[in-house]
């Protein structure tokens, strides 16, 4: 695995951030900090993002109200957060980080009731605790099961990384949008031609402004593993197949063939965010081969891009109930210069089943001033 | 306002709001580009060109069809993302015409990026502005 040091700013944000659909990078200043205070005039507890709004006397003596990001709902329902957890006219004070522009918003890190001096919409502690390392569950032949055991509930859930490096052991200094500390670290991302380099870092310099996931475009390739609100897999064996159903993503769904069919990219097929996919089981490892991928989308947080020769080749293994490993190889010649590899491990969800999750594009912009 | 031209309008948004949403993200001059060249903002003729990155070469086409042009060569310079584009094509009298074109990426992360530049062909020259379609 990779050794990748997350950007402090990135771990502070945990409760906000994760959700956000735009990189954290492209609309917050992590380097400045505001406190606010004020009463509540709204509450939008909707998708993808849960914003209050506060009325909040400038200096001046005027009245300006500010729009509050302040997570996203299922985090916050799943952390036993509810709307009424506030209520219009309630003075709370604010923490949080302002925006690049003008616009009159702050992504919160702390929000207090001022009568109560209680904390709200703090993320759980305990919630997520890990279950026991059990085995992982198996098929009556014994092969092993990516979704939950028989007769019971979960799904995956968050990964142990942001972002989609080269397995090199290098330590890179990466935050949870994929980007980096270091720009001189780029070349030790992945072995980039020049142009993919050029425009690898062309996205960095931007603070990945430009993320197409920001417009609500599926997370194509390798990125599907790594949005918010977790994955399932179904597994369809008398069909010969498996379902890979997405939380996050506009709750996408892919599918992977094991009924041993050739991987064959036609010459007419149509090119798609999550290409078409072929799988074998290698003992205990899912083997996954996919081609056919549109250029509609970055490979991975951080803006690696790739063209329509890619091909992927995936390997999920599940060494115990709670973990699984993914690997993946990325091969296109007309972006890299040799194929290359990376990967992460993700932590099983027990007891729950993924939430409704859908995309709004630039949700915000309809009450932010 | 009519309501038509409202509806125009309308309709004009959606096609600029899906096109934006189906960037492409791969090789920036991949594509199919149109514009147009010509030495005054009246006096222009149209192009169109279609270019494809292999891995190694960009290869591509001025206007696609019966006078389709095929292109020399395209160079990009990634460090400051300028475009140096030659071709050779015969006037009507069958006169050889040598064909080159340099200039600038402009909007990168656009659906709708732009190059603009300068554009000589045999003794003529001016200026030329594609957009990708």
């Amino acid at each position: 695995m990779n050794h990748l040091v997350r950007a402090p700013f990135a771990v502070l944000l945990v409760m906000a951030s994760a959700s956000a659909q735009a990189p954290f990078s492209a609309t917050y200043d992590g380097d400045r900090q505001v406190k606010l205070e004020g009463p509540v005039t709204r509450i939008d507890w909707v998708n993808p993002r849960a914003y209050l709004f506060i009325d909040v006397r400038d200096p001046s003596g005027a009245i300006i109200n500010w729009a509050v990001e302040f997570g996203n709902p299922l985090d916050l329902d799943r952390d036993g957060w509810k709307p009424s957890a506030l209520g219009i006219g309630d003075v709370v004070v604010v923490e949080g980080i302002p925006t690049r522009g003008q616009a009159r918003q702050v992504l919160a890190k702390s929000v207090v009731l001022t009568r109560t001096g209680k904390r709200l919409f703090a993320p759980s502690v305990t919630h997520r605790a890990s279950a026991p390392p059990d085995p992982a569950p198996r098929w009556p032949d014994g092969q092993v099961r990516l979704g939950p055991p028989p007769g019971k509930k979960g799904y995956w859930g968050a990964a142990s990384f942001k972002a989609l490096v080269e397995n090199t052991g290098a330590t890179i200094a990466i935050d949870d949008d994929g980007l980096l500390l270091n720009l001189s670290d780029a070349d030790r991302v992945a072995p980039f031609l020049p142009w993919a380099k050029a425009l690898y870092l062309y996205r960095q310099r931007r603070r990945l402004q430009d993320d197409p996931i920001a417009r609500c475009v599926p997370p194509g390739g390798p990125r599907q593993f790594l949005t918010p609100h977790g994955f399932q897999f179904v597994e369809q064996r008398e069909l010969g197949r498996i379902l890979v159903l997405l939380g996050g993503g506009d709750r996408n769904w892919r599918i992977i063939y094991t009924d041993k069919r050739p991987l064959a990219q036609a010459a007419e097929t149509v090119l798609s965010y999550y290409g078409t996919s072929v799988g074998h089981w290698e003992t205990d490892t899912l083997v996954v081969d996919s081609v056919g991928f549109n250029e509609r989308f970055w490979l991975a947080p951080g803006g690696l891009p790739h063209t329509e020769a890619l091909h992927l080749t995936e390997r999920f293994s599940r060494p115990d109930l709670n973990t699984l490993t993914y690997q993946v190889t990325v091969d296109d010649p007309r972006t890299y210069t040799r194929p290359w590899k990376g990967g992460w491990t993700v932590q099983w969800v027990p007891d729950e089943e993924i939430q409704e999750y859908f995309c709004e594009d630039s949700a915000e912009s309809t009450f932010v001033r | 306002m009519p309501r038509r031209a409202y509806h125009l309008i309308g309709s004009l948004g959606w096609v600029i709001a899906i096109l934006s949403l189906l960037a492409q993200e791969g090789h920036p001059l991949t594509g199919t580009w149109a514009g147009d060249w010509g030495p005054t903002i009246t006096q222009r003729t149209h192009l169109t060109l279609v270019m494809n990155w292999d891995g190694k070469n960009i290869s591509g086409t001025i206007n696609p069809g019966p006078d389709a042009i095929p292109l020399a060569s395209v160079y990009l310079d990634v460090t400051n993302w300028t475009v140096r584009i030659e071709a050779d094509t015969k006037d009507p009298s069958g006169k050889a015409v040598h064909i080159a074109a340099e200039g600038r990426l402009e909007d990168l992360s656009s659906y709708h990026r732009r190059i603009e530049g300068t554009w000589h062909q045999g003794t003529a020259q001016g200026d030329f502005r594609i957009t990708r379609d």
